[in-house]
């Protein structure tokens, strides 16, 4: 992060900023959160990663293995702060050692019977071959598994898979992935520019130039050239606002990004719904609580998966368990009311010492915001938006490149789609790690087969210019709806048109009111001026990017008329196969959205009757 | 319904001021979500970082009443029936530069973790491919320092880091040691151990203040215990502090009771203990430093003497 | 009242005042102190960073002494009380561990196991839990001298093992000196660190600290410091001239045992209290 600078090179900062200042532009920096040459305009990155969760860490860990390739980490926090952190359960893959039955192929069918057959089978197939190798070298990179007697890592079975193959640390194996990743950057030196706000990815007529972001620290705007570009921004959840498990920091950033270059939004209606977030503010208790054993409990003490999946009961797929606590709540069996309304999560069985072994987080969470202990009472939880499946299309999984020369895309934010319409537990790390190291690997493939910088800097100054007036205008506003305004009514229009259950007629009138919010957003009040550190300008970007994946849900979800894994119509409540079997495009053009289809690949597993 | 005054510190544009604002306190409201409420019905300027809010991310730490907190997950009314007041005051993580109201600069935490080379570097034995080995009573050892969220609500009140950072770390960062340094598929402790002296280890004050503030019971003043003990087991620690805790440890063994007439000469060394000698002469003329007193042994040595060895047999 | 009472190294050598004038203020006060036969140095956080389990097992040793007295164990110095309660609090949770060092101390020959039946408390807390002590007994009001309290790191943190009083908002110190007459000063260093355990380790610092804690009780208004701790004490008592030095401060304070403090207000003169052996501001000890 710090550099050794020449004279040569202060006497050219110098100049720069000072001539920067005189043109009223730029703002004084703010320590070293930016590298010297990119506030200087100096490099041209061969790979540029957006996202520093998991898989923008560790696609940035693979090109660092190519000693003459120039890479970053742009992020619009610090790092180790992103959702990746969250992740609890484990990261699936087959290795055997806990299962010696386990097998690639059947993780593989059990990745595709859990996306309900929407996802592409030759990915998966990619995707399962890779995942159990990924684990043997994250303990290589000092990743702290929970152990087995052999020495081995540990590897525990989680909701939809039918063998034990999640190796995981207590129940936070996402922190530990994050740090873990994060000790190998700083051990090999990786870049970071911190704390600035992805604002565009240019690429007019296809062509991708690079990137312009806001400095958070000093305000300037600064465009970043670059030959390829990774988006590994993570998920959306935050169009549901409060009703989500995700951190403030899911607001789709990439997602958007992409859809305004021309770069498709694949299945955006497929989010999953995870079935055990706390009542009283959407923080996700840990599928592993289900997976050792609590039982989900109405208000009359039934344990009532027995009705909706009886032979899986609480480890059934997410969907099921979700669309089942839903409809209990519906039906009147639920406890509380209204917003507030729950059913029990129980762990009373369970002996303590296990609890506060293996699921210390969820009993630490309970008692903390619910006041619950559970070693002695039973918890109230309901469904929170948890995981996107969908995002940014992918069109080739064995590099992560989409439809634009250069641009990759990896993690949450991509939609390749391994997921398809449902993703297990556990499989989101896996696919980090699998496809963030695939996608440094295909972008630096990338770069070294087009060796020159092929952008243009003209379209990058411009559309920073053009950001720097935005900035100015939008901060300048006094009058017209807030942006907390817009962003709570768009919650509230999506988790209830479309939410967990979804029919036509609601998510039309959906389709309406976010276009009238998006056209309010044109006039709303950011409410500070200030050009340091302005996280009110930071949070009306991100409700801008929601507002743009959020008419994606509704218009995918208007689409797809049928229900499958993650999306219930409940005026088309059966799978239809024979005319959904396909994926779903969200395209925008200016400010025009259209919708296309796109196969599913099938390779050995066709689609079958889903039932656990 | 009670209202609660949260006097924040401000800082934007170098320009410093406490505004004051009113929450009214609802049950469960975190930190946070006091945070949250200004922001959105009071004040848009008011800037903090969060993300996850479920005390896992690190993002939200702050001082309220000069003690930090982690503000997911702290209830404010916790806090009111601490300081037994409906005021509190709100400030940015203590020991870190200030760039923007409760924001704060992390990039010079960092670089400083760098300097004790904070990865596994694996054994020989071991490989990309095939993984580790690790023994389940292994994994016991370092598995509770893992949990560190990097949030910096131990250094915020560190005295250390308060009178002078430069030779000192963060206690995360000695966090991040012993956990390294006790990880069994490490191939040099050694090596992180000696980085870690270098660094500035045994100039701790051992106040607890990192102990008390880590919101996820890491207890990193007992880490810096570790990190001193395997140095010191490494015997290749020649530093005062090393030499220091040796001799009242010798002490023990050797009389039961602390001899303190001879504690500087076995910490410095007869040179640097000779500085002392004005500083010593002031302490004999009001008795309270006799060169010529005999420490009596204890009645029970040889006993303790036994108990002393047959523990550090038992440690090995 | 009974109790094992455990001194601490320094109360036999450089802090003998705070040895002599807890005797004679337990005594007025009819609280009984039985020396634990035999005690060794509780290892001062110093030996806990050499070998854990040998300082563990000392300890546990320590313990079992005043278990087999059948009486509750009373400290008064810092240090001392967190490295007991510490050791106590191990003991307990762990029986594995627990079985381990009873198993050394009896290899070694001692004579009792360690049991847990013991409570360690420090003499500060004991005054607290039972102000009922001190009723009638005041003698000689302090005449409202402004008193900084200064609590000592080890008495108050970390909260899981010193769990008398919220270590981030304690009162302790400031109910008692009301009761004997005094008036607390609030000052900002009221609950910092004197630096007294990293001395050779971190000298600058710490003498930069030791003055600043009196700079600024000096300016809250306080005429006299006060600690519970003999090794604060002694930090702020024997080094306050370099603290000066190193802070360019003029501020002189007489820094009293808490002990000797009850002592003025129960009658006792300044020779009863060993104010002789102070290092720093002696002639402005005046009640």
């Amino acid at each position: 992060m710090s550099k050794e600078i020449s004279r040569r090179t202060f006497i050219k900062g110098g100049v720069a900023v000072g001539a920067a200042l005189a043109a009223g532009t730029y703002f004084k920096w703010e320590g070293k959160n930016i590298p010297l040459d990119v506030r200087e305009g100096n490099v041209t990155y061969d790979v540029l990663i957006i996202g520093s969760g998991g898989a923008g860490m560790r696609a940035a860990l693979e090109v660092a293995k190519q000693k003459n390739l120039r890479v970053a980490i742009m992020t619009k926090m610090v790092p180790t702060r992103s959702a990746s952190t969250m992740a609890q359960g484990g990261m699936n893959g087959c290795t055997g050692v806990t299962d010696p039955e386990d097998t690639v192929e059947s993780h593989a069918f059990d990745t595709v019977k859990g996306a309900d057959y929407l996802c592409d089978q030759d990915a998966v197939e990619y995707f399962t071959e890779m995942a159990g190798k990924t684990i043997y070298e994250m303990d290589y990179m000092g990743y702290p598994y929970n152990r087995q007697k052999d020495g081995s890592f540990h590897q525990r079975k989680m909701g939809g898979s039918s063998h034990a193959r999640a190796a995981y640390y207590a129940d936070s194996s996402g922190h530990a992935m994050v740090h873990a990743l994060f000790e190998q950057c700083l051990a090999h030196n990786v870049e970071f520019i911190s704390e600035c706000q992805l604002l565009e990815i240019v690429a007019n007529d296809n062509k991708f130039s690079g990137v312009v972001a806001i400095d958070m620290r000093s305000g300037n705007l600064i465009s970043i050239p670059a030959k390829s570009v990774i988006i590994a921004t993570g998920g959306y959840g935050r169009a549901y606002w409060i009703r989500t498990t995700n951190p403030y920091s899911s607001t789709g950033d990439g997602i958007a990004a992409a859809l305004r270059i021309g770069i498709p939004f694949k299945d955006p209606e497929m989010v999953q719904f995870h079935p055990t977030g706390l009542a009283s503010n959407g923080v996700l208790l840990s599928e592993s609580s289900r997976s050792e054993g609590a039982y989900l409990l109405n208000k009359n003490n039934e344990r009532f998966m027995q009705k909706y999946a009886p032979k899986q009961m609480e480890l059934a797929t997410r969907d099921i368990v979700a669309r089942a606590i839903e409809t209990e709540i519906n039906e009147g069996r639920g406890i509380g009311e209204g917003l507030h309304a729950a059913v029990y999560m129980d762990f009373r069985h369970i002996p303590k010492d296990i609890l506060l072994e293996r699921l210390g987080q969820v009993y630490d969470l309970s008692k903390r915001f619910e006041g619950v202990d559970i070693a002695t009472q039973p918890v109230p939880i309901r469904c929170s938006c948890h995981y996107s499946m969908g995002g940014i299309e992918v069109t080739d999984f064995k590099t992560t490149a989409t439809r634009i020369p250069g641009i990759f895309a990896a993690g949450e934010c991509s939609c390749i789609s391994v997921h398809g319409a449902n993703r297990l537990g556990a499989n989101s790390l896996s696919e980090v790690l699998v496809f963030g190291r695939t996608a440094g690997n295909g972008a630096a493939d990338y770069v070294k087969k087009n060796a020159s910088y092929t952008g243009s800097k003209e379209e990058l100054q411009a559309a920073r210019t053009k950001w720097q007036e935005k900035f100015a205008e939008a901060t300048q506003r006094t009058s017209g709806p807030s942006v907390v305004e817009i962003r709570d009514k768009m919650a509230e229009t999506m988790w209830y048109k479309a939410g967990v259950y979804r029919d036509e007629k609601q998510l039309q009138e959906a389709a309406v009111e976010i276009d009238k919010l998006r056209a309010q957003y044109q006039n709303c009040v950011v409410g500070d001026a200030s050009h340091t550190y302005n996280t009110a300008f930071m949070n009306y970007i991100e409700v801008g990017n929601l507002l743009e994946v959020s008419k994606a849900i509704v218009l995918g979800a208007i689409a797809r008329k049928e229900s499958r894994g993650g999306h219930s119509r409940k005026d088309y409540p059966l799978r239809d196969d024979k005319n959904f079997l396909k994926h779903t495009l969200v395209f925008k053009d200016g400010d025009t959205y259209r919708t296309e289809y796109k196969d599913v690949v099938i390779t050995k597993y066709p689609p079958q009757e889903r039932k656990y | 319904m009670m209202i609660i005054t949260l006097q924040i510190h401000r800082f934007v544009d170098e320009k410093n001021w406490i505004q004051e604002y009113k929450v009214e306190l609802k049950k469960g409201m975190t930190i946070l979500e006091g945070f949250n409420e200004i922001k959105a019905k009071q004040d848009p300027t008011l800037s903090f970082t969060s993300s996850c809010r479920s005390s896992i991310c690190g993002a939200c730490a702050v001082r309220v009443n000069d003690n930090a907190e982690l503000a997911c997950e702290v209830l404010l009314e916790s806090l009111v029936n601490r300081y037994k007041t409906n005021t509190l005051v709100v400030k940015p993580l203590g020991n870190f530069r200030v760039i923007r109201d409760l924001i704060v600069d992390w990039d010079p935490k960092y670089e400083k973790m760098k300097k004790i080379d904070p990865v596994v570097e694996p054994k020989a034995a071991f490989s990309p491919e095939k993984g580790c080995k690790q023994s389940i009573e292994d994994f016991d050892k370092y598995k509770k320092y893992a949990g560190c969220i990097l949030c910096g609500s131990c250094v915020s009140e560190c005295n250390k880091s308060a009178l002078n950072e430069k030779d000192f770390l963060d206690p995360f960062i000695f966090v991040k040691a012993a956990k390294i340094t006790a990880d069994s598929r490490d191939r040099s402790p050694a090596d992180h151990l000696r980085a870690v002296v270098q660094a500035g280890l045994w100039k701790c004050l051992n106040c607890q203040e990192c102990t008390a503030k880590c919101p996820k019971d890491l207890d990193p003043a007992g880490a810096i215990e570790k990190l001193k003990a395997a140095s010191i087991a490494l015997a290749s620690d020649g530093s005062v502090g090393a030499n220091h805790a040796k001799a009242i440890y010798n002490d023990i063994y050797t009389k039961g009771l602390l001899d303190e007439s001879k504690l500087a000469v076995q910490s410095e060394g007869i040179f640097s203990a000779a500085l002392r000698v004005p500083t010593a002469y002031r302490l004999m003329k009001v008795g309270k430093l006799n060169m010529f007193e005999k420490i009596p042994e204890n009645k029970e040595i040889h006993q303790i003497r036994q108990l002393i060895d047959i523990a550090e047999k038992e440690d090995k | 009242m009974k109790y094992a009472f455990f001194p601490g190294c320094v109360l036999k050598g450089a802090a003998a005042e705070a040895y002599t004038s807890m005797k004679k203020v337990t005594e007025a006060l009819g609280i009984e102190l039985v020396e634990i036969p035999n005690w060794t140095c509780c290892g001062a956080s110093h030996a806990q960073g050499v070998n854990d389990l040998a300082a563990l097992a000392v300890n546990a040793r320590n313990i079992s002494i005043a278990e087999h007295m059948g009486l509750p164990i009373m400290t008064v110095c810092n240090t001392c009380t967190l490295q007991l309660r510490q050791a106590k609090a191990r003991l307990d949770e762990d029986k594995e561990l627990r079985d381990k060092v009873n198993d050394i101390l009896k290899k070694a020959g001692h004579p009792y196991a360690y049991e847990g039946k013991s409570e360690i408390t420090h003499f500060l807390w004991v005054l607290d839990a039972h102000p009922e002590l001190l009723a009638g007994k005041i003698k000689q009001k302090l005449n409202g001298t402004k008193v900084a309290p200064f609590y000592g790191c080890h008495l108050l943190r970390p909260p899981k093992v010193m769990n008398h009083e919220d270590g981030r908002n304690p009162q302790s110190m400031e109910k008692l000196l009301r009761l004997l007459g005094a008036e607390p000063v609030e000052f900002d260093y009221k609950l910092k660190c004197c630096g007294f355990h990293a001395f050779f380790t971190a000298e600058h610092d710490v003498l930069k600290v030791t003055g600043k804690i009196v700079d600024n009780a000096a300016n809250a208004g306080a005429k006299m410091i006060v600690t519970p701790c003999p090794l604060c004490q002694m930090q702020l008592d024997m080094y306050e001239e370099e603290g000066r030095t190193a802070t360019l401060s003029d501020a002189e304070l007489p820094v009293l045992h808490l002990q000797q403090l009850i002592g003025f207000a129960l009658g006792f003169s300044k020779e009863d209290m060993g104010i002789e052996r102070h290092v720093s501001g002696q002639y402005k000890v005046n009640f």
